[in-house]
């Protein structure tokens, strides 16, 4: 794969998962880790690894976003720190 | 052939464009949704068939499923992002964001 | 605290940097596991076991116990959230459930004891954050989740061949029931797999996994080693060995389908399968 893409893909990754954890707003920092799942699986996809990459993305962006939003529907949407 | 998927290629790229412009620049929820509906279906969907052409090129048995499987993910694209459009607009509606009026214009939720 | 959980974090991140100047480069032929490990699995997979995607084979047969272990693993995790989240009795907490008469749109509140039987039609039940459901969403989210399933099946089947298996396939199957769930309520959801139904689902999943390996001591083959279903199949032992990832995928299909639907009600219900998202 193009190397440019999977610098854009790699700064993405690190964008995401800082943004995730500094996020005030339980709801957006779910949404942004759903967003950084994804970019991994595009990451593993440009690695050529397509089953890790279809675990990831079935699992990581799909089900354990729904999960965290249920969890941030049914308890609070800011955090203490 | 060639040129029809350049011209869906550079359709799918300019709806891309507008569309994130529109995401950034644009002043409210609505507003925005309806940029992103752009990207969704528009972009996506010129891309998707001009994948699709591009796939099909060489015309054989391999070729013509990958193509059909293609097709069936533009399918799905274009019923899914709508209804999930829908469904944001529908919840901001709900949760009674005021949609942005120009200054001095009444403004009636 | 912070500033410890700061310089923790930059130590480790130090110290992994350091240790990554010393791995082999992504795809080095000359690396140890490419000279050896790999093109075992890489030429042995299609002979030995007649599944051309040898990740299934890796998985699935070549190693079989840490799947298993695995989906007890999934298993255990379902479970040790049922038994942390389900609150089996409201204590203090007066229940009330609200129906709505479907011709007029009235809606009653009614005390705990008190309820109205689902047979009479007129009336249903309702949550108590109920707004008026949209058309369109809920319509194509049912339309979507028979498709979702049959690629669900689809991806469990020809894990063999393509990318998929049984973790992405069961995940697939959880999908679609917290898509009916997200789109209607959670008592339809509970009215198509119950709780009971559920865990039975999962443990019968792990039950399918280590029993098909069991089964192969009776046939005179080790722990997991399906070759020796090759008399029972009536077929060669790659062969053999290609049905029994099958009927593994499926065992893990089942366990996470179960588990992941098990969390979904339990933790957008608050515990109390009653009203969710």
């Amino acid at each position: 794969m193009i190397l440019e893409i999977k610098i854009a893909m790699l700064v993405l990754v690190i964008v995401c998962a800082v943004a995730s954890i500094t996020i005030k707003d339980l709801l957006g920092a779910a949404v942004v880790f759903g967003t950084y799942s994804f970019m991994m699986c595009l990451l593993w996809v440009s690695m050529a690894a397509v089953d890790v990459a279809f675990t990831e993305a079935t699992i990581g962006a799909g089900i354990s976003t729904v999960l965290m939003i249920a969890a941030v529907f049914r308890t609070t949407r800011r955090t203490k720190d | 052939m060639d040129i029809v998927m350049y011209v869906l290629l550079g359709l799918g790229l300019l709806f891309f464009t507008g569309g994130t412009l529109g995401l950034i620049r644009l002043p409210d929820v609505y507003s925005r949704l309806h940029m992103a509906g752009k990207i969704d279906t528009m972009g996506s969907i010129s891309l998707i068939a001009a994948l699709f052409l591009h796939e099909i090129e060489t015309f054989d048995m391999a070729h013509l499923l990958v193509g059909l499987k293609i097709l069936l993910v533009l399918f799905f694209q274009f019923l899914a992002s709508p209804t999930a459009c829908h469904a944001m607009v529908n919840a901001c509606l709900r949760a009674g964001l005021a949609p942005w009026v120009k200054d001095g214009q009444r403004s009636d939720p | 605290m912070k500033r410890l959980a700061l310089f923790t974090v930059i130590l480790a991140g130090v110290l992994f940097a350091a240790t990554a100047s010393e791995f082999p480069r992504l795809g080095d032929p000359d690396s140890a596991p490419s000279r050896h490990l790999s093109p075992a699995y890489i030429q042995g997979s299609l002979p030995q076991t007649h599944t051309p995607n040898f990740v299934t084979a890796v998985l699935g047969d070549y190693r079989g116990f840490d799947t298993m272990f695995e989906t007890a693993v999934v298993f255990l995790a379902g479970m040790s959230c049922f038994f942390i989240l389900r609150a089996l009795r409201r204590r203090g907490l007066t229940e009330v459930y609200y129906y709505r008469h479907k011709p007029t749109g009235v809606v009653l509140a009614m005390l705990a004891p008190r309820r109205i039987s689902p047979r009479t039609s007129c009336f249903e039940r309702i949550d108590a954050d109920w707004t008026p459901q949209d058309m369109v969403v809920e319509t194509m989210c049912l339309f979507m989740v028979p498709f979702i399933q049959v690629f669900a099946l689809y991806v469990i089947a020809h894990g063999h061949y393509s990318p998929g298996g049984g973790f992405q396939g069961g995940v697939l199957l959880a999908a679609s029931f917290i898509l009916v769930g997200l789109s209607r309520d959670l008592r339809t959801v509970e009215s198509l797999l119950t709780e009971k139904t559920a865990i039975l689902t999962a443990a019968a999943g792990v039950c399918l996994y280590a029993g098909t390996g069991l089964l192969a001591l009776f046939f005179g083959g080790n722990f997991l080693d399906y070759g020796a279903y090759a008399s029972f199949f009536g077929a060669a032992v790659p062969a053999a060995r290609s049905m029994g990832i099958l009927i593994v995928e499926i065992g893990v299909a089942l366990t996470v389908m179960a588990t992941l639907v098990t969390i979904y009600k339990l933790v957008s219900s608050r515990g109390t399968v009653e009203e969710g998202l």
